[in-house]
């Protein structure tokens, strides 16, 4: 288990990159990369050589996520302003618009089997579910405010989503606000389950495991890893060795590593049976934004790749083994 | 029952005088005795048996009758018993005078037995007994020579003489001749087989003195068992007490003490059974009892050597118990009646000790000092002495006397400890080979002497090498050391080094598996940190969890050390398995509230500071953090009690509680504000007072300055608060709110760019100098980091909207100026008008936010903004109509201009071919014609030419207009601005900032150039609308309404020097909501001494110092 670089290409966008994303290989083509930033942008590279495609613009204000569908024909971005822009990854032609007032946009994530986008719903304390064949609103998961909320808790702001992460078979979707709590909901019911606690700052980032249904993994701003049973509402483990936020997080395809994204500028790779990180790269000069692990393609071949991005405006891309 | 029998005058009658029935009254006798003229040796006895049962008076008036004139006459011829009454007499005298402790007196009891003895002499100069009475006295006056002198002569008349032989045996013993004196005991022995104990005593002292311990102590057990001796002989008592004593075994100590016991109840005065009673109950801490007795011996003893011990053993008892000021008095005491310091040295040792506590350190020294007069070699005092030079500065000595002191031993590892610790403070690489040398030391006196020398010449690489010698050799370091060592290199930032270190002191044990994470396949509960369960089960599964108690020390520097490395999970197990096995260790739990805290679990934190107050609960590091943990809870009443405790827990000396004290007040003051004037007059007193009172203490406390600034300037009293200011901002010339600029670097350096705060005040920073771009980037980074701080979100609209106006005018002007304003013009008004949509949707989702309460702004205020912003829009509308309506005209324009100019070529191309004609046609005319021709022709190129510089000219004119507005402006600035140039408003903006940072100390100053921007601000406006353009009306109106939000919601983002600028700039116009936004800002600034607290909590390292000996 270990991360080899592989290429980094810096000044990728002109200002802070915070978001990635793989766009699976489809019959016709490569598996792409698709970054965000703060400049406005969304731009397409091809993997390996980060070979820069695309540039889609239209945006305004900083792009904070991109997402794309599992088929890889179509991507979403969205940005400060709270706007989710749909488009056709090879034309980047708009396919829709999405906008949900006064909703914000967080993250944003497909489901597995591509049929709903979710989108973190910031302060609305909700997470919005699209179809993503009509792109029409299906329904609004809200977090229900704890009963001991206290008036004190300043401006509601608890409860403010920034993640989401959908269980394996997509039954289930998690989502992490600003205060630490990580709520869980069954989609088809549209309800809310329960929540899962232990963390206490902001839960920036959210996966399941591929291989265990149940276990899901956090990564918060309070430096920390958390293995949870999103079923049995426990918590299972905690890692700690970053020294400031853990910003993003994903775990490989065969379930037994998690890469992480820190603000204290290092990409670090976790063994999660040893549940130790095994390797810290530095290789950014700012906080990570953003790892994303490449989805196995349907050859399935190749070996695994990951790519960061960072606030230094640069895209690193590693070889996983 | 004895009695005598006075001889009735003339008369065979006698008087029967029972001698224990004598009347209380001596006249009584000595009536009988003068009228039947009794024999003087029946006064005699009389007097001597007054003076056995204690009636010392009616000894002294009989003895002193008969010694009169009178009878001298009367009794002329009876010499002896003259001479045997006046020597009693003598005797009697020397013995007050030797018991006598005062100076005078006691001369005069000398004189007096020296007169009486005089007396006898003269009556027979050769009676032996007067001899020996003044041998006696001159012995009591401690005059040997003389005493010998005076025995000497009975001797001479009699060998035999026991008393003389007795004497003649003192003054030898006093004498330190041991043996001589040991032999005149044993011939008086001889000579007087049942003389009393104080013979055998005496000879036992003389073999005690010369070694003979079992003989001496033979003689002194014989003294008190011979029935027909002295069985209550309290010298023999305590001379074998104390030979009992002398051999230090437990038993025979008990034996020794039990004998002095014995001897103390015999005769309760005895200073020697006291002193050592007292030294007794010293060692077995029973302070009262040694207070008691040595009181007693005080009043008893001689002076001197034995009231020396006796102040001696008052001030170790008082030192013990931390009196310093009176064990001080007492060792003083004990000194000063010591005459020469190789008497009695200890006492010189503890005063240096209470001195050194004290802080009189010259006086500490001078002690130490006389100690190490009479031991050179002394290494404790060697250390102190090198510890005192330290304290007081000269290094240079202390490093020669540790050194010294590791010369004379070198198999001193204290000392070397010492060395090391000296060292860390100035080379903290040589300290670190001092320790290594002293591990070396405790093992390997050889290397030690060796590595010594190497650590003297700084041979880094030899040390090593010593190192690995002593490796190879197998040999271990003491744990101690090694946790210093560890430490050390914690402190120097090498943190794998500390960690080999720390694991080579704690070796093998529980805690490696858990390091290694062997265990983590457990379940964690969500409670972590107080989850005990895991130890348990290791135990239920037989693995053993010890953990010895000397590595429990290092096993916290270890987890202190996980933590620095940001591996607080291990750390908390290890703090855990502290804490399963020490639930007392209390900064194992300060240490996991901390962590927790670092988390945002403020509840556990809560909880586990609560574990550690229980332990102790006035230790006031918990109570602060407990406070601090209460107040980000919002508990108020809870945390102002808490602070309240702490600050009574440090006495009032704890500036920490006391600042939050203040802070907590300053915030109350704040929040009432709807609760009315008068309570939030009487919190702003109580800060500023508590505020003042840490001042006093701490005049360099830069919180509690700025605090006390805040609340002045929160009073209105803004001359005094803004002179506070400018102090603490140059004070904390260093700190972050100085480097205005260098925010950039800030962020990076200390926050790893999360600190949303800074973010702000660099996005301010952008914001003064108008780069609505890069403050645009900084905001909307700022809301990527916190997401759900509206505020952010409303700024972020703000500078849009403030980007957005400021671009339409500049274009405008752009318009004006640029010779091709096509390529310039509309992708200005296109992206203003992009942003200006932006702004009005950031309003807008702010407006609609506030609906749900999820942010405290106005909702008016924010529609405020929204229809300035559409009303910009429309302006930009008609303002992008004309500048389009511009670009066309000037594009015909230049159409024209081009026809024109294609009109000319073709009149001149015609015009070429006609002469061309024509000079074809007239090529043989004459040359005169064609020259004419020709000028003429010149002619009219030349005024063809001239038109285009005289339109060039007229540009010019326009541009020196131009710049004598701006100078203009700069005259008016009062030459504030160096830098200047065509394109002024970028440059100068950017240069303004910084100025206005460098120009600290006067404010007035700065508050001109803002009003200059101002007006010059509106000046340009001004000159806008004069320049004839229409719609510049509208945009004046907006610009006004805009720069009155500017002022409102741009001091958001918050410094110090803005406060204060705004504080004395606007106090008058300030709006209650602004008011608001103000007060939030100190609170930031006031947050500030948390992270002084944290700081403090982190620096929390176990430090394992050898303690200093009290003894």
């Amino acid at each position: 288990m270990k991360l080899a670089g592989l290429n980094t290409i810096e000044n990728a966008h002109e200002e802070s990159v915070w978001a990635v994303t793989w766009v699976p290989e489809t019959d016709s083509r490569p598996p792409l990369l698709l970054t965000g930033s703060l400049d406005e942008s969304v731009k397409i590279w091809e993997s390996d050589d980060l070979i820069l495609k695309g540039t889609n613009t239209g945006h305004c204000l900083g792009v904070v996520s991109v997402a794309c569908h599992p088929s890889g024909v179509i991507a979403a971005s969205a940005s400060l302003d709270s706007f989710v822009r749909v488009f056709d990854v090879e034309t980047n032609a708009t396919i829709a618009t999405l906008e949900a007032p006064p909703s914000e946009v967080w993250q944003m994530k497909f489901d597995p089997k591509g049929t709903v986008l979710a989108v973190a719903g910031g302060g609305s304390a909700s997470v919005k579910l699209w179809d993503t064949a009509t792109w029409q609103l299906i329904v609004t998961l809200s977090v229900p405010r704890p009963e001991s909320s206290k008036p004190s808790d300043k401006g509601g702001s608890g409860k403010f989503v920034l993640s989401v992460a959908w269980s394996l078979d997509g039954r289930n979707l998690a989502c992490g606000s600003m205060d630490g709590t990580i709520s869980v909901f069954d989609v088809a019911r549209a309800k809310f389950l329960h929540h899962l606690e232990g963390h206490f700052m902001p839960v920036r980032s959210l996966a399941y495991s591929p291989i265990h249904p149940r276990v899901l993994y956090s990564a918060s701003d309070d430096a920390h890893i958390h293995m949870y049973d999103a079923e049995g509402k426990s918590l299972v483990g905690a890692m700690s060795g970053h020294s400031s936020w853990v910003l993003s997080m994903d775990v490989s395809p065969d379930g037994t590593a998690l890469a992480t994204g820190s603000s204290d500028r290092t990409v670090r790779l976790w063994d999660l049976s040893m549940r130790a990180a095994v390797q810290t790269m530095s290789s950014h000069k700012d906080q990570v934004w953003g790892v994303a692990f490449r989805p196995p393609g349907v050859t399935g071949v190749r070996a695994g790749r990951l790519v960061s991005v960072s606030d230094d405006k640069s895209i690193s891309l590693y070889d996983y083994s | 029952m004895g009695c005598v029998y006075i001889p009735v005058q003339h008369s065979d009658e006698e008087v029967r005088v029972v001698l224990n029935q004598l009347p209380l009254d001596a006249n009584d006798i000595l009536d009988i005795l003068k009228a039947e003229q009794a024999s003087l040796d029946l006064w005699l006895i009389i007097a001597r048996e007054y003076f056995k049962q204690g009636y010392v008076e009616q000894f002294q008036q009989i003895l002193e009758e008969g010694s009169s004139p009178e009878i001298d006459e009367y009794y002329a011829d009876v010499k002896y018993d003259r001479i045997a009454i006046l020597n009693a007499l003598g005797a009697y005298h020397s013995y007050l005078g030797k018991c006598e402790s005062k100076g005078a007196k006691k001369d005069d009891h000398f004189i007096s037995a020296t007169k009486y003895y005089n007396k006898a002499s003269r009556i027979d100069i050769h009676e032996p007994s007067t001899w020996v009475g003044k041998g006696q006295l001159l012995l009591a006056k401690g005059d040997l020579e003389q005493a010998s002198g005076a025995f000497k002569i009975v001797l001479d008349g009699n060998k035999d003489n026991v008393p003389a032989l007795l004497g003649q045996a003192c003054v030898q013993f006093s004498r330190g001749r041991y043996s001589d004196s040991l032999e005149l005991y044993k011939r008086a022995l001889k000579v007087y087989p049942s003389c009393p104990g104080a013979v055998r005593l005496g000879i036992g002292l003389c073999r005690y003195k010369l070694g003979q311990f079992d003989k001496a102590r033979q003689a002194f057990q014989r003294v008190l068992q011979a029935s027909e001796l002295d069985p209550d002989n309290v010298e023999a008592l305590v001379a074998l007490g104390l030979m009992d004593l002398q051999i230090n075994k437990g038993d025979e100590i008990q034996k020794g003490m039990e004998k002095m016991q014995a001897a103390f109840e015999i005769y309760p005065y005895c200073a020697v059974a006291l002193i050592y009673l007292a030294n007794h109950f010293f060692f077995t801490g029973r302070h009262h009892a040694v207070e008691r007795l040595t009181d007693t011996a005080l009043a008893v003893s001689e002076p001197g050597l034995q009231k020396s011990h006796s102040f001696y053993n008052l001030a170790r008892s008082y030192h013990t118990k931390g009196d310093y000021e009176k064990a001080g008095f007492y060792y003083m005491a004990s000194v000063k009646e010591i005459s020469r310091p190789h008497d009695f040295v200890l006492p010189y040792y503890g005063l240096g000790q209470v001195q050194l506590k004290l802080g009189d350190f010259r006086g500490s020294l001078s002690n130490f000092e006389k100690v190490l007069e009479v031991y050179p070699e002394n290494g404790e005092s060697l250390r102190v002495v090198g510890h005192i030079y330290v304290q007081l500065g000269q290094t240079e000595k202390a490093l020669d006397v540790l050194r010294k002191a590791t010369r004379i031993d070198p198999r001193d590892a204290q000392a070397f400890l010492e060395l090391g610790e000296l060292l860390i403070s100035s080379d903290a690489g040589a300290a670190l080979d001092a320790f290594k040398t002293t591990s070396l030391l405790k093992l390997h006196f050889t290397y030690a002497r060796h590595e010594s020398h190497l650590l003297a010449s700084g041979n880094h690489f030899m040390v090593s090498q010593a190192r690995s010698l002593l490796k190879k050799s197998g040999g271990k370091a003491p744990i101690e050391l090694l946790n210093n060592i560890g430490v050390l290199h914690f402190d120097k930032g090498d943190f794998e080094l500390a960690k080999q270190t720390f694991k080579e002191a704690l070796g093998n044990g529980v805690w490696l598996d858990l390091v290694d994470g062997k265990f983590c396949s457990s379940a964690v509960d969500s409670d972590q940190f107080c989850d005990m369960q895991l130890f348990q089960r290791l135990q239920e599964r037989g693995d053993p969890v010890e953990l010895q108690w000397d590595k429990v020390t290092t096993l916290f520097n270890y987890a202190r050390l996980l933590e620095q490395l940001h591996d607080a999970e291990k750390a908390s197990i290890l703090y855990r398995l502290i804490l399963f096995k020490y639930p007392d260790y209390q900064d194992a739990y300060l240490r996991l509230a901390a962590i927790a805290k670092s988390r945002n679990n403020i509840q556990l934190s809560i909880e586990l500071i609560g574990e550690a107050i229980k332990v102790n609960e006035k230790c006031p590091d918990a109570l602060s953090m407990l406070g601090a943990l209460e107040l980000k809870n919002d508990d108020w009443l809870k945390a102002k009690e808490t602070f309240r405790a702490a600050r009574e827990a440090t006495d009032g000396k704890d500036s920490y509680s006391a600042l939050s004290l203040g802070n907590w007040n300053y915030f109350a003051a704040a929040r009432s504000e709807k609760k009315g004037a008068k309570l939030e007059a009487t919190h702003l007193e109580k800060a500023k007072e508590l505020y003042t009172k840490v001042l006093v203490q701490h005049p360099a406390n830069l919180y509690a300055a700025n605090g006390a600034a805040v609340v002045l300037a929160e009073k209105g009293q803004f001359d005094v608060s803004k002179e506070i200011f400018t102090q603490v901002q140059e004070a904390a010339s260093g700190s972050i709110f100085v480097q205005m600029p260098d925010y950039q670097n800030c962020l990076r350096k200390f926050y790893y760019n999360t600190d949303t705060q800074v973010l702000l005040y660099l996005a301010r920073t952008h914001y003064e100098a108008e780069q609505w771009q890069d403050c645009k980037k900084t905001l909307l980074r700022a809301i990527h980091l916190a997401p759900s701080n509206y505020t952010l979100r409303f700024d972020a609209g703000v500078a849009l909207q403030k980007f957005s106006a400021s671009t339409l005018q500049k274009t405008k002007r752009t318009a004006d100026e640029v010779s091709d304003p096509i390529s310039f013009f509309s992708p200005f008004v296109r992206s203003t008008v992009a942003e200006l949509k932006n702004a009005v949707r950031v309003f807008s989702q702010l407006s609609a936010a506030s609906n749900h309460h999820i942010h405290g702004f106005d909702e008016k205020k924010i529609e405020t903004h929204v229809g300035y912003c559409k009303h910009l829009l429309d302006a930009a509308k008609v303002h992008c109509e004309a500048a389009e309506r511009e670009e066309l005209q000037n594009r015909q324009r230049l159409e024209v201009a081009r026809q024109v100019a294609l009109a000319e070529e073709a009149r001149r191309k015609a015009e070429e071919q006609r002469k061309y004609q024509l000079e074809k046609r007239k090529q043989e005319d004459e040359i005169k014609q064609v020259r004419q021709q020709e000028e003429q022709f010149e002619r009219k190129k030349e005024q063809w030419k001239s038109s285009t510089p005289a339109s060039k000219r007229k540009d010019r004119s326009h541009a020196d207009d131009e710049e004598g507005g701006h100078s203009e402006n700069r005259r008016r600035k009062g030459g504030k601005r160096r830098k200047r140039d065509k394109k002024p408003q970028y440059e100068m903006d950017e240069v303004e900032p910084n100025t206005m940072y460098e120009d600290d100390d006067d404010m007035d100053d700065i508050d001109t150039n803002l009003v200059n921007n101002h007006e010059k601000d509106k000046d340009q406006m001004n000159r806008q609308e004069n320049d004839g353009e229409e719609n510049t009306q509208d945009l004046l109106a907006a610009a006004g309404l805009e720069d009155s939000d500017v002022e409102d919601d741009m001091n958001d983002p918050p410094s110090t020097k803005y406060r204060r600028k705004r504080a004395l700039s606007d106090s008058d116009e300030d709006e209650p909501s602004d008011r608001k936004a103000e007060s939030g800002q100190n609170r930031e600034s006031l947050a500030e001494p948390e992270s002084d607290g944290e700081f403090r909590e982190k620096e929390e390292l176990h430090r394992d110092t050898y303690e200093e000996d009290e003894d």
